[in-house]
């Protein structure tokens, strides 16, 4: 059942290496990943060509903690847009100084005129921050390789992997789990720098 | 039960491809040589689009008086425009953003390509407020806040047209990152593919090195649910925000409070037929019939005719509180101008071709014939041209003094600025069809026969499924008869 992928055999020792277990089916690689959890073998990560929903229990992820940073970037840039156009239209001071401008005896600080602009630059910082916030979060950047390169789990392939340095890893069971749960393919994979 | 496969639904893909079949039909049209038709197609829009930026040249380099405004009509064509695009844009948002977030899954199949058709249509309507300036490169800088040298003489944000800036620029923004987020695991799909050195290499910089990490997915999903979370009240508050650009002036025929839900709904309606435009052509020309169904095509029908009831019960709104204020001005305005007058011609083609035309998507068999829908498509194209022209030309052209009342003759540099837009829209289309997967690639899997969503989070016993399960009972079967006549038992036996 085992194989060895070409090119990953004779890696020097310093690559860090992956035990994989390839799936075909959605419903395998929930199964496994459920049971190598409630086994306690570590689970490093799956592999998947779309979200697969309950896939993140099975692996028990913590929840993303990118909503707090979406907020942080909602803050940030409803506070920018009030003091800009509070600064610009409203404020005299000594240094670059704003010139508040009588437009029609409209009041300076009209905070209803201010609402579409704030909620735009509300949603501008809050949506920029987010997107930035998951290319850091899952450390993706324009030239970068996956950090493990596994065959056709963007096309049609589900993979778990194992990191054997893990504490409770165990290869011989891991193997019969992947093979009890029809892996079609196992084998090591080497991590790109 | 919120499941996408319900026995009593129709399937959103048809004809049960599987997963690495799903890949190869989006990506077989970027992977084959262009057809003679693409070329055909192309060489038309490139040169709709050179004629196009030519008149523009010579409307920047001649100045405005090129085009037939005048002192009564300081609005033509330009803003008719620019209103127009901007509405197109709206469609792709409402898709990938609203039917998001309403768990409509149908949308999957088509949220790509709506959505860089929003990305293409606010370009053309960006090109309207710049060139309409005159001086174009003074006023790209001066609408921003900064620091100058001018007093400092800040941009006055108690104007709408300056919160129309801060509105069509963050709607760009955010719909292209919204746009490439989603193509992330796509263009990962493409790079894994690519047999030429060069399509891995720019693949491979665009794809951010996607790896489909469960761990990176949690991140994904979270930051896709907040960027449609915030596109929702975004696509809203944009055409909300043009409207008022009309609604807080006191011109009869704009200073009207219901111009936001009546433009937005207006948006819906002529993106959605614009969508209906492109993609009765993309899923021919690219094959992908099977994952943009007639299924799809008839749901947009059915936003049609909705958003086509709302605009008409707009149309009617304003005639109504024209009669109900007893205001002259608003009397005169809709019903001896616009009803009546010398542009009344443009009033019934926009009545008849956004209210009257669209309710024969009342019947089925209108709704399923692409040929059908297609011409459709076009008309409520047309008959949105026509409203935003009603709105701004009917309403400037006969000012408070009988003396300043003109006529509006666009000339032909605005003709063919118009001619340019769609050059400009169709040509990135095209290109785009060419690069890029017009279909959302993971999506359409995640929704296709083979993956059964939420069955699992809502039946965790099923979850053993395993390989014991007769592949072909499940796909003729709903996910839930399947995962029932599968004993989780079964789920760890050897194969």
């Amino acid at each position: 059942m085992s194989s060895h992928a070409p090119g990953h055999a004779n890696k020097p020792r310093d690559i860090k290496r992956f035990l994989v277990g390839i799936f075909t089916e959605e419903e395998q690689i929930l199964s496994v990943t459920k049971a190598a959890t409630d086994a306690g073998l570590p689970v490093h990560d799956t592999f998947t060509p779309y979200a697969v929903h309950g896939l993140d229990a099975a692996q028990r992820l913590p929840r993303s903690k990118l909503t707090f940073v979406c907020f942080a970037g909602a803050a940030l840039g409803f506070m920018t847009a009030l003091s800009l156009q509070a600064y610009t239209q409203a404020i005299e001071s000594p240094i670059l100084s704003g010139w508040p401008l009588n437009v029609g005896g409209k009041p300076f600080l009209p905070l209803t005129a201010f609402i579409p602009v704030t909620f735009e630059l509300t949603v501008l910082f809050s949506g920029l921050i987010s997107a930035a916030g998951l290319l850091a979060f899952c450390g993706l950047f324009p030239g970068r390789k996956p950090r493990l390169h596994i065959d056709g789990v963007t096309n049609d392939r589900f993979a778990i992997a194992f990191d054997p340095s893990a504490k409770l890893y165990d290869e011989v069971r891991a193997r019969d789990l992947l093979h009890s749960h029809g892996a079609a393919e196992v084998y090591f994979v080497g991590e790109n720098a | 039960m919120s499941s996408a496969t319900s026995s009593l639904r129709e399937p959103l893909v048809t004809g049960n491809p599987s997963l690495a079949q799903i890949s190869d039909d989006i990506c077989a049209p970027m992977e084959r040589k262009p057809s003679l038709l693409w070329w055909a197609a192309f060489l038309v829009a490139l040169s709709a689009l050179v004629i196009g930026f030519s008149a523009i040249g010579w409307e920047l380099y001649e100045g405005t008086g090129t085009w037939g405004l005048n002192k009564t009509i300081g609005w033509g064509f330009d803003i008719t425009n620019f209103v127009f695009w901007v509405g197109i844009g709206h469609a792709g948002t409402l898709i990938s953003a609203i039917l998001f977030l309403f768990r409509q899954k149908w949308r999957t199949s088509i949220n790509r390509s709506a959505e860089a058709m929003t990305l293409f249509a606010v370009m053309c309507a960006a090109l309207f407020p710049l060139i309409h300036m005159g001086r174009p490169w003074f006023g790209a800088i001066w609408v921003a806040p900064y620091p100058n040298l001018r007093g400092p003489l800040w941009t006055n944000f108690r104007s709408p047209l300056v919160w129309d800036v801060f509105a069509i620029s963050t709607y760009f923004t955010i719909s292209a990152v919204f746009w490439y987020i989603g193509l992330i695991p796509d263009l990962a799909t493409v790079r894994d593919r690519a047999r030429t050195r060069i399509r891995k290499l720019i693949y491979g910089i665009l794809a951010l090195g996607w790896s489909g990490s469960n761990k990176h997915w949690v991140h994904y999903e979270t930051v896709y649910m907040l960027l449609a979370g915030l596109s929702t009240p975004l696509v809203l508050s944009v055409h909300t925000i043009v409207s008022m650009d009309f609604a807080t002036s006191v011109i009869p025929g704009w200073h009207t409070t219901i111009f936001p839900p009546y433009f937005v709904a207006g948006a819906i309606f002529s993106g959605f037929a614009m969508v209906l435009t492109l993609l009765i052509i993309t899923r021919v020309v690219l094959r992908v019939e099977h994952l943009i169904t007639i299924h799809h095509l008839e749901n947009m029908c059915k936003v049609i005719v909705a958003t086509g009831m709302m605009v008409g019960l707009a149309y009617a709104t304003e005639f109504l509180i024209a009669w109900y204020s007893g205001s002259n001005y608003e009397g005169y305005t809709f019903f001896s101008n616009r009803a009546t007058g010398p542009m009344s011609w443009s009033y019934w083609i926009m009545v008849s071709c956004n209210v009257i035309s669209p309710q024969v998507f009342w019947f089925k068999k209108m709704r399923t014939t692409p040929w059908i829908i297609f011409v459709m498509s076009l008309v409520v194209n047309v008959g949105m041209w026509f409203e935003r022209f009603v709105i701004i030309v009917t309403s400037l052209h006969r000012d408070y003094l009988p003396s300043s009342w003109a006529m509006y003759d666009p000339t032909w540099v605005e003709y063919l600025t118009l001619l340019g837009t769609f050059g400009l829209f169709f040509t990135l289309f095209l290109l785009f069809t060419r690069v890029l997967p017009v279909i959302a690639i993971g999506e359409v899997k995640a929704v296709s026969r083979f993956a059964k969503p939420h069955a699992h989070g809502a039946h965790g016993s099923a979850i053993g499924a395993g390989p014991g399960l007769d592949p072909h009972a499940a796909l003729s079967s709903s996910p839930v008869q399947a995962l029932h006549s599968s004993s989780p038992v079964e789920a760890g036996s050897h194969v």
